[in-house]
């Protein structure tokens, strides 16, 4: 594992390190997971308490440490699809920069069925029996502040992030993951076009620091940070 | 034969315009989301048949989320028209086709009138209504509501498929949005619900997918037994299993993977999605950082200084003119000639004639005050100060959106009290309620008028605009008062739409003008003229029925004094301002009225029409701006009162609205006066 220890990366790696254990069997200790990534136990604590907050991981008191449904899709996702894409391009003659963000751009818009599709001739290719999730391809559970990125980002190739909304700059774009929450605004926020998949940019902010205004589906919404929080946005940068 | 049509869409997208097309009607209709908040009905002209046309509050689905919404969704899935005629805004049609695919499942028949073609044609968008029409299954008429142009043929397709209806045989079939799987889901949904329940009032296939949306208000309504819902429940869980994600998204999402498949194939966009729009650049402008505020205090500023101004003292000295001068001496002319005795001449001339121009000198002013308004809301401008004013909003506990039924409170607290519809929580809606009556009402503006005529002559402007500031100043302290106190709870939301910005229609602002203020002169034609003879007859009398000498000792006069020790540490406790102020909870002009009645026939000496001057005996600034402040936020009027207690739906919290309002507006007077003079003013 890499030490770039920025915020993003750093969980994105303690959702590896524990979906790795989890195969393994083992009830994972917090302890464990610092040994794992070689740090202190109090800095663990906090970052698992953060995964915890996000809904990716759960863990009663000093309990151990469990991914939850949607932490374990994460993880999966974070290491198959992307990869997976990559690979397909590579293979297709595509060079290593334009297959990384071109494989970006495509995992969002490909449906499950070519995903399948992808999977099955890139392993087939390979001669590989390696299984990729595809059916949830399409709906994956993102936490606040977390930029998850590749397996690929050890050569400094960071190109995909999760995004919650708020955390877009004026002119940035991304498209809908989730939108996390339930209930009045949760339907609402889906009424006024937010489709998962679809393409946001931020417009602008008010001058008093809120709400937003966002571009969604070819018409001005505008909501406040607080719900921009729930909206996760994978963000694709060039 | 007789056929109710509903108009139905997405807000914004022409509803209104298109009713008065259809109808002949003058509904007003504004650029901001939320303009009609109820129903309101009409009959087509120019057709034989009968025909009803139901203008209904926009709604982005059939899952409604405030009070005007679930107002629009009730009359859809309750009344049934024969056909819903579905306008959809053709610049953006992804949206509002979203609408589409639920109205098609509620299994009404639809037509779709593609609205704004103007628009569509000037971005040279190219749709292919054809395929369109064709891959919905449901005829497309282009319209463009502003001018009228497609409405005849939009009325005959409907006329028609109502016929078709009617003889039987069935228009609306299902579309093709959601795949086996789901599908799946649906129908089995459907079959529980049909085993449990023998004749559901809606359309089955509908409230499967609701259910299986978990949708509380169509649950609550069908009063459905445990075991269905235990089961739809389990049905829901297998679905979002199997595909990763809740029902209410999986669900969305394919509705709108059927649309966004649809548009690609008929729709070609010219602009590329990044390029910016007039709209947009106007956007920057008006929404930046540093000059949003400063340019809505500006704009506020120069609509004030216009209509108080060289053009409104100039519409006031011409209408009191006209009636003081040129009908006064007319009538009094023939009064003469037909020898009228005194106290009828009394009574024509120095009550209701004096009653009324003390009313309608004022009514270009508040006409040109509505018309700035109207250009405000229709040009979209008032979207954008609900977006620029929610940082604030929030503060006290309340959302932008409250900002719009406040600003509308400019014109008239009546609709702007039931524009509060739109918003999303119960007590959002009783806090700005409460606070809404705070904005300065068109009626209360003659007062202010008088008043800074008389003791600010020299900046009038600055002084009726810092009345109206006081007013926004109050209102924010009461509002975080309330929510601290009375009103407890979780800060309002805030989710709006910001509609483009459109160049109004010079008949739009008209309509819109002429729909606020004709009920300032009908008033004054009704309310004011009857309080103009009934204070007239109460201050010439006595108990004993005795014309007097001094109206101090009328009836009027009595009662007057006994009420207004209540005024005197506030600066004006004299029983002329008492009766006033009590007179003006009929209609708050009737404030004017009655200080024009009053002072009027007080001073014996000279003409009756120099109100002014006997006011300045009366007042000094100080206490003038001190009842100004008093005037501004008691209790509102009684007109306003009723709406009040019918959107509040409560005594309790009826009485405590006005109770608080005016506990305030004593409170805020005290101060003003008390502070003031204790500064030497
Ligand atoms: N350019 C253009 N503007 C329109 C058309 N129809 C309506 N409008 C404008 O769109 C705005 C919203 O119209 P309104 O009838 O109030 O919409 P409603 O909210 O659906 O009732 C108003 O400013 C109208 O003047 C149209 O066909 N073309
Ligand atoms: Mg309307």
């Amino acid at each position: 594992m890499t030490n770039t220890f920025d915020l993003s990366s750093a969980l994105e790696d303690y959702l590896e390190v524990i979906l790795e254990l989890d195969e393994k069997k083992e009830e994972i200790r917090v302890t464990d997971i610092a040994k794992r990534l070689n740090i202190a136990k109090s800095t663990a604590t906090i970052t698992v308490n953060k995964l915890k907050k996000l809904g990716l991981v759960i863990q009663e008191s000093y309990g151990p440490v469990e991914l939850t449904r949607a932490g374990k899709e994460y993880a999966e996702e974070v290491r198959g699809r992307h990869l997976l894409l990559h690979k397909f391009l590579i293979e297709l003659g595509v060079d290593y920069k334009t297959a990384e963000k071109d494989a970006c751009l495509m995992e969002h818009i490909l449906s499950p069925v070519t995903m399948k599709r992808i999977a099955e001739f890139v392993n087939q290719e390979n001669g590989i029996e390696q299984e990729h999730t595809t059916k949830t391809h399409r709906y994956r559970d993102a936490g606040s502040g977390i930029t998850i990125g590749t397996a690929d980002d050890e050569m400094g190739l960071r190109s995909t992030g999760v995004k919650s909304l708020n955390e877009l700059r004026v002119g940035e774009k991304g498209n809908i993951i989730r939108i996390a929450g339930k209930g009045a605004i949760h339907r609402r926020i889906l009424d006024m076009g937010a489709a998962t998949g679809s393409e946001v940019v931020v417009k602008g902010i008010a001058p008093l620091g809120d709400p937003i205004e966002v571009t969604l589906k070819g018409y001005n919404l505008s909501f406040r940070k607080e719900e921009a929080k729930q909206i996760f946005v994978e963000v694709c940068r060039k | 034969m007789s056929f109710r049509f509903a108009l139905v869409g997405n807000p914004n997208s022409g509803k209104t315009s298109l009713f008065n097309e259809i109808t002949g009607n003058t509904q007003y209709v504004g650029n901001w989301p939320g303009v009609t908040v109820e129903k309101k009905e009409g009959r087509a002209k120019k057709i034989k048949d009968d025909v009803k046309i139901i203008d209904l509050p926009g709604i982005y689905s059939l899952s409604p989320y405030t009070l005007e919404e679930i107002i629009a969704r009730d009359y859809l899935v309750d009344e049934k028209p024969d056909v819903v005629i579905n306008i959809i805004d053709a610049t953006n049609i992804e949206r509002n086709l979203y609408l589409t695919t639920q109205l098609v499942e509620l299994g009404l028949p639809v037509v779709i009138a593609l609205n704004m073609m103007d628009e569509v044609e000037a971005a040279e968008d190219k749709i292919d209504i054809d395929a369109l029409a064709k891959s919905l299954g449901i005829p497309i008429i282009p319209t463009i509501a502003t001018k009228g142009r497609g409405v005849n043929e939009l009325m005959q397709k409907s006329l028609q498929i109502a016929q078709t209806a009617a003889v039987g045989s069935t228009t609306g079939k299902s579309l093709d949005i959601f795949n086996k799987g789901i599908g799946k889901y649906i129908s089995e949904t459907e079959s529980a619900l049909a085993a449990h329940l023998q004749d559901i009032p809606f359309n089955p296939r509908w409230v499967a997918l609701k259910l299986l949306e978990g949708d509380l208000k169509i649950i609550d309504r069908l009063n459905l037994p445990g075991k269905l819902l235990q089961e739809i429940g389990q049905r829901r869980d297998m679905l979002e299993e199997e595909y990763g994600s809740d029902a209410e998204t999986i669900i969305a999402d394919t509705r709108y993977d059927f649309i966004s498949g649809i548009v690609k194939k008929t729709i070609e966009r010219k602009r590329s999605q990044g390029a910016l729009s007039t709209s947009d650049k106007i956007d920057k402008v008006v929404t930046n950082r540093l000059l949003a505020i400063p340019l809505f205090l500006a704009v506020m500023f120069v609509v004030f200084k216009i209509t108080f101004g060289a053009l409104g003292s100039f519409t006031i000295d011409w209408v009191d003119v006209l009636i003081n001068e040129t009908i006064a001496g007319t009538i009094s002319g023939w009064l003469e000639a037909a020898g009228a005795t005194e106290w009828l001449y009394a009574l024509i001339i120095d009550g209701i004639l004096a009653g009324l121009s003390s009313i309608l000198v004022f009514v270009p002013q508040i006409m040109i005050l509505f018309l700035f308004l109207a250009f405000l809301e229709d040009s979209g401008y008032m979207a954008r100060a609900a977006f620029i004013m929610d940082r604030l909003f929030k503060r006290l506990g309340l959302s932008g959106k409250s900002f719009i039924p406040m600003l509308m409170g400019f014109g008239c607290s009546v609709p702007a009290i039931m524009a509060t519809r739109t918003l999303e929580n119960e007590k959002d809606r009783r806090l700005t309620i409460i606070l809404t009556p705070f904005m300065s009402c068109g009626a209360k503006l003659p007062i202010y008028a008088l008043f800074a005529g008389a003791f600010f002559a020299n900046n009038q402007s600055l002084v009726v605009f810092s009345v109206y500031l006081l007013g926004i100043v109050i209102a924010i302290l009461s509002g975080i008062i309330l929510r601290k106190t009375v009103l407890k709870g979780e800060p309002a939301p805030f989710l709006m739409e910001l509609p483009p910005y459109r160049i109004p229609t010079g008949k739009g602002l008209l309509i819109h003008m002429w729909d606020r203020g004709k009920a300032f002169i009908k008033k004054a034609g009704t309310v004011i003229f009857a309080a103009a003879v009934f204070i007239w007859f109460f201050q010439t009398f006595d108990f004993s029925l005795k014309m007097v000498e001094d109206p101090a000792n009328s009836i009027l006069g009595v009662i007057g004094r006994g009420i207004a020790p209540i005024f005197s540490p506030l600066g004006f406790g004299d029983w002329k301002s008492a009766v006033a102020i009590f007179t003006g909870l009929l209609a708050k002009e009737a404030v004017v009225t009655t200080m024009g009645i009053l002072h009027g026939l007080g001073e014996v000496t000279e003409s009756s029409t120099s109100l002014i001057g006997a006011m300045q005996t009366y007042f000094t600034p100080l206490k003038a701006y001190a009842f100004m402040a008093f005037t501004l936020l008691y209790m509102p009027c009684i007109a306003a009162f009723g709406v009040i207690k019918r959107e509040m739906n409560s005594w309790k919290w009826t009485w405590f609205a006005v109770g608080f309002q005016t506990a305030v507006a004593w409170l805020v007077a005290f101060v003003i006066y008390q502070v003031g003079s204790l500064l030497g003013f």
